[in-house]
């Protein structure tokens, strides 16, 4: 251990992108160190904190594990893979982009289903007729089985889909889905309408700290300077 | 989790061969069911909840398959592996393993390998007496393996009386069966409640009043057609599996929920008054019956199945002294029907009962079965008992 404090920045694209322009926003100006394309950085104000390039929900992996001490990632993809979040990772600050809904949507023509109560009453009698529960597509299985035994469905079954989920239930492969959406235009695009109580979580990207990192006073006094530049 | 000690392997080795002792000695036929199940039918059985703690895995086939998370759907489905012969009544004991993800982490008194040891008697003609049985027999088996009778802490539900109770309320049919499926879930449940004592806008999920009024004016018959032509006037495209016959029957429910009376608060008290109830087990017949009285309800039929059910334990030699009836109990297993019971041990915790068990008789059907068949079964958690033995996990 080196006892160096690794804060994981999201590796590309509009997340990168955006990530650093509010680091720097709050005092903190991002660069990488090697190469151009090298997955290591550091910020000019505060060279003892070694920056770590990875993609987006593999910092929520590595926040849980605790192989790195912060990171900015999408509250999607923390609540998604850390069923204990609170007990595992601390939501340091907001940072106000990424933002994406996770939401549940049927298709439109189903002008019966309005609700969650509603998806719930037609589900009995959907079985009755196709012999088989309705069938939900989505990446966030976790977040689905959450939010749908709070709300107390349980006859239906997840499909696990990595891409193009909203094109699912026009395929056939599924009766409706649980996905994230900014604007709406891609579920509209697909038929589809997000349940009038369908919002199961407002995402945005966040500032977090792994409590399951390796502490000790040094890295302790780098957090509290990163905290301070967000909080202060 | 680390492999288990050898030691630990033998005791529960020896421990099993007494259980499976008692159960084959009661006429139970011992089977072993496979370990590794088609993911379809099993986890369409059971539900999503049991699913999202089961281990599912795809074979170089691309077949979805798991492992099972109890015996009993494997027990059912080789029951009907057997063809003809399913329609005749049979009596199962296993002992094997059963593999569950455990989201907190896996520990001594909640491990993702366990072995259950357990009985299941499919096609029972006598339902009391099949009910009855398995307990006593369970009582037997934790009995032979080393627990004192007297520490054993019964604990007892019945689903059925709540169906009864639900029954026996006047409302709409789509509440009854919205509230009966929503009793797994208490805080669902609650909220359900709620939401059918408010007013018909606060029930919420109003069709436009246009079509409304003309699904109300046309013949049953003509109704498929109204929603086409709504769906074609709004343009709405049609697509997967859900048909418009399937919305007309949706719709007609929500008319009809929408002209119904809210349910009385007196009604949803009554039903939190029930599974409310927590009393010594020869108490209960009598608080449930005075609870239905004052709302003007009958369950003198259930209730003396319940006390018949009573009698044939006590005469099988229970000691009903510290058995418990709880009106909640039975929420959380989510496959049961009618009674319900589970077995506590000193020196576990409450949580984690020794064994546990009941009537389950819409699971052969999910299971695969063409017609329904009655089914009574309960299991052993053996290391859990194993502990409770050596003198509880610490």
């Amino acid at each position: 251990m080196t006892g160096k404090l690794v804060f994981a920045v999201p590796s590309k694209g509009r997340l990168m992108e955006d990530t650093t322009k509010v680091l720097a926003q709050h005092g903190l100006t991002l660069r990488k160190t090697g190469h151009a394309r090298g997955y290591r950085g550091s910020f000019d104000e505060l060279p003892e904190i070694e920056v770590a390039f990875v993609s987006a929900s593999e910092i929520a992996a590595q926040l849980k594990s605790g192989a790195v001490h912060l990171g900015v990632t999408g509250e999607d993809l923390i609540r998604e893979q850390i069923p204990d979040a609170e007990a595992r990772v601390n939501f340091i600050a907001a940072l106000g982009f990424g933002h994406a809904d996770v939401v549940a949507a049927v298709p439109d023509f189903w002008i019966d289903v309005r609700t969650m109560a509603d998806l719930d009453a037609i589900s009995g009698p959907f079985r009755r007729t196709h012999r088989r529960s309705l069938r939900v597509a989505t990446k966030y299985l976790n977040l689905t089985r959450r939010f749908f035994a709070d709300r107390g469905l349980t006859d239906y079954r997840i499909v696990e889909s990595l891409g193009a989920t909203e094109g699912t239930p026009a395929a056939g492969t599924a009766d409706l889905i649980v996905d994230i959406t900014s604007s709406g235009e891609t579920l509209r695009a697909n038929a589809l309408r997000i349940l009038d109580d369908g919002v199961m979580l407002r995402s945005q990207a966040n500032l977090v700290v792994s409590q399951a990192a390796s502490w000790g006073a040094a890295t302790r006094a780098l957090e509290a300077e990163v905290r301070r530049r967000f909080q202060g | 989790m680390s492999a288990e000690p050898v030691r630990q392997f033998a005791n529960l080795e020896a421990q099993a061969q007494r259980i499976m002792g008692v159960f084959t000695h009661a006429g139970y036929e011992a089977v072993a069911p496979a370990i590794i199940q088609p993911a379809e039918v099993f986890l369409d059985a059971v539900g999503e909840a049991l699913r999202a703690r089961t281990y599912v895995f795809t074979d170089q086939n691309g077949a979805e398959l798991c492992l099972r998370p109890d015996l009993t759907v494997p027990t059912c489905r080789l029951h009907l592996a057997r063809g003809s012969q399913a329609q005749l009544p049979a009596r199962y004991c296993y002992n094997g393993p059963a593999f569950r993800f455990q989201a907190a982490g896996a520990d001594l008194a909640h491990p993702r390998e366990f072995r259950q040891a357990g009985i299941e008697a499919f096609g029972a003609p006598d339902a009391v007496q099949a009910e009855a049985e398995t307990l006593a027999i369970m009582v037997d088996a934790l009995s032979a393996a080393g627990l004192d009778r007297k520490q054993l802490h019964l604990k007892f539900g019945d689903l059925y009386l709540m169906r009864a109770l639900l029954n026996a309320v006047d409302m709409p049919a789509s509440w009854r069966s919205r509230l009966k499926a929503k009793f797994w879930r208490p805080s669902a449940f609650r909220a359900e409640l709620k939401r059918l004592t408010g007013d018909a806008a606060s029930r919420g999920s109003m069709l436009p009043p246009a079509l409304i009024e003309a699904l109300a004016k046309a013949a049953p018959e003509d109704q498929d057609a109204v929603i086409s032509a709504h769906l074609e006037g709004a343009r709405l495209e049609t697509f997967g599996a859900r048909s418009i016959a399937e919305i007309t029957e949706h719709a007609r429910v929500l008319m009809d929920e929408a002209r119904a009376a809210p349910l009385p608060a007196a009604t949803a008290a009554l039903m939190e008054a029930y599974v409310a109830i927590e009393v010594p087990c020869r108490e209960a017949s009598g608080k449930i019956a005075a609870i239905a009285a004052s709302a003007g309800i009958d369950l003198a039929r259930p209730l003396e199945r319940f006390d018949a059910r009573l009698e044939r334990f006590a005469a099988l030699g229970l000691d009903l002294n510290a058995a418990t009836f709880s009106g909640d109990f039975g929420r959380s297993l989510e496959y049961y029907t009618g009674f319900v019971f589970a077995i506590a041990a000193p020196g576990l915790p409450q949580l984690s009962p020794v064994a546990g068990g009941g009537r389950y008789n819409g699971l052969m059907r999910l299971s695969g079965s063409p017609v329904d068949i009655p089914a009574v079964g309960a299991a052993i958690h053996t290391e859990r008992l194993l502990a409770a033995i050596d003198g509880g996990v610490s």
